[in-house]
């Protein structure tokens, strides 16, 4: 496999769903409503590189943890106050739901993976896209890894064609390509 | 695609609390009886299908799936790959957690990662990860699984897949207004209102080597991803149509060749109408033996893949599967008399999801109904 474009979108805590958006629309003209911050944050490591991107492409998209202020949201209202909760963040809960924005804004017709992103989520997630290009399912493989622990970084690899890397860390599979970079401080 | 093994399995569901008594049961045409429970603020009932037997911890759940899967001799676990499919990991603790705080803070969110990653370390799996597909998260753990054992990542695969009694669950599909009032869970019924959820434990061990008593063989598989709807298909049934097309297409063969289509039937309008719409654009009028699960074992979300493939497959093993008792009025030919099946038939079983998911699998019996 090798790689064909990189982004790596970051941003602080006080980074507002606002703020995610206007940076949204420099690549997007029509971005989905109702959306959360994973959702966003998905988004724009995708969006950045969507100019490289073909139909048939998979998408495999990993995040360390679901979107807080959804989950806190749908917690307290089920958990504390006895409520229902909003359809729109239910629905957004929903782990793929990023992943459905993702393929639906960017126009993929793959295969649309979400994985829990753990300590060995670079190798997983390439090992998930080169069965599906092996299997002659795709012939590009779209990887994004988010990750916000008061900070957050969003790191985006586009892949095309057959074999193996050897690489386990955006760091390495990024080296020497020009990685598209935005910093939402 | 290479063919794959599920060399054993275990299931924990309304049935019953383990795979032999859940597919008798199915096989007796024994349903369980639900709970009610309200939805908030509109305090209206709907049913729940909580797992037979018992109370237990998610650790201690999870635990004994591996053990009755893996056996006593099952050596070190350093070729082998755990992947835990589930949209409610542990959900149920941080409801919990949230109710006794009165709030949920940022801090108090853990890992997506943290229940396989735990597995991975008590157990020594060679390497674990989380995958969420929403309904088809088994269905591709399944999949995806097979696919790592065929390209030789890994010698071994253990499918976990589990849905908790999560009131976000239950309280959020309310929402949305998927639950049936009626508790009567009626897929492809003219007059169907929705669907009923199911708790379920279920894991499988995957192998290129039957063993002494295999389930099933995997034959082959698709699964991709239908941008026109959130949380619905197509509703002309053509990304169905195409999704099914594709997955015998990878087990190298053609819908002549099935013998039972697994329907997912969620008993939702939408997906009933759209899962109808693609089996008349792939077969027509003349359609293979149809069955649903769903009314047995409730809609288990995540884990359906895995907890409906393990009970089809042991019940079509041992026993028959039932008919069902409104197939005349149903909008899909479905059987009012009891199905059995070649020892050797091969199956076709869909699954699909919220996120636009859909996934179909190639299925082949392993031994025939006694």
């Amino acid at each position: 496999m090798k790689v064909i474009a990189a982004s790596e979108i970051r941003g602080s805590a006080s980074t507002s769903d606002k703020d995610l958006k206007a940076a949204l629309s420099q690549w997007l003209s029509n971005p989905p409503r109702r959306i959360d911050r994973l959702i966003f944050q998905a988004l724009l490591g995708a969006a950045a590189l969507k100019d490289h991107v073909r139909s048939d492409c998979g998408l495999y998209l990993a995040s360390c943890h679901p979107a807080r202020p959804t989950m806190i949201a749908l917690l307290e209202a089920v958990c504390v106050q006895h409520k229902q909760p909003k359809p729109f963040e239910f629905v957004n809960s929903v782990s793929n739901a990023a992943g459905f924005h993702v393929a639906q804004q960017l126009g993929l017709e793959g295969p649309n993976l979400f994985i829990g992103a753990g300590p060995r989520v670079w190798s997983q997630l390439m090992g998930l896209a080169r069965l599906d290009v092996q299997a002659g399912v795709i012939s590009q493989a779209l990887l994004l890894v988010v990750d916000e622990q008061g900070d957050f970084c969003v790191q985006g690899v586009l892949l095309e064609g057959d074999g193996e890397l050897g690489t386990n860390s955006f760091g390495e599979l990024a080296a020497g390509i020009q990685v598209q970079q935005l910093a939402l401080n | 695609m290479t063919p794959v093994y599920l060399q054993r399995g275990a299931l924990q569901c309304a049935l019953g609390a383990d795979l032999a008594t859940a597919s008798r049961a199915l096989g007796d045409d024994r349903k369980a009886k639900g709970r009610s429970f309200l939805l908030h603020e509109l305090q209206q009932p709907r049913t729940y299908l909580d797992v037979a037997g018992p109370a237990h911890t998610l650790d201690a759940r999870l635990d004994q799936l591996l053990r009755e899967t893996l056996g006593a001799e099952h050596g070190s676990l350093d070729d082998c790959v755990l992947i835990v499919a589930s949209t409610s990991l542990d959900i149920v603790d941080l409801e919990t957690q949230a109710a006794e705080q009165g709030q949920f803070l940022p801090d108090d969110s853990t890992s997506l990662d943290r229940i396989a990653e735990q597995l991975r370390e008590r157990w020594g799996f060679a390497d674990a990860f989380t995958l969420n597909t929403a309904c088809t998260s088994a269905a591709n753990g399944l999949l995806y699984g097979a696919r790592m054992l065929a390209d030789g990542q890994f010698a071994r695969a253990v499918l976990i897949a589990y849905e908790t009694p999560s009131a976000l669950a239950m309280q959020g599909f309310g929402a949305l207004d998927l639950l049936s009032p009626s508790g009567h869970y009626r897929p492809f019924h003219p007059e169907r209102d929705g669907l009923v959820l199911g708790e379920t434990y279920a894991a499988a061990l995957l192998s290129l080597e039957p063993g002494a008593a295999p389930l099933a063989r995997l034959l082959g598989g698709f699964s991709a991803c239908d941008t026109s709807s959130l949380t619905t298909t197509r509703e002309d049934g053509s990304h169905i149509d195409w999704v099914m097309q594709q997955a015998l297409k990878s087990a190298e063969r053609t819908a002549g060749d099935i013998a039972l289509v697994k329907l997912h039937g969620t008993a939702t309008q939408a997906n009933d109408v759209a899962e109808r719409n693609g089996m008349l654009s792939l077969y027509g009028e003349h359609m293979p033996a149809l069955c649903v699960l769903k009314p047995w074992l409730g809609h288990t979300l995540g884990a359906c893949g895995l907890s409906e493939t393990l009970l089809l497959m042991k019940a079509l093993q041992q026993h028959q599967l039932p008919g069902l008792d409104y197939a005349a009025e149903a909008s899909l030919p479905l059987s009012c008399e009891r199905i059995q099946l070649p020892g050797d038939a091969v199956l076709l079983a869909n699954f699909f999801g919220f996120g636009g998911n859909n996934a179909s699998l190639v299925l082949q019996c392993m031994g025939g109904a006694q």
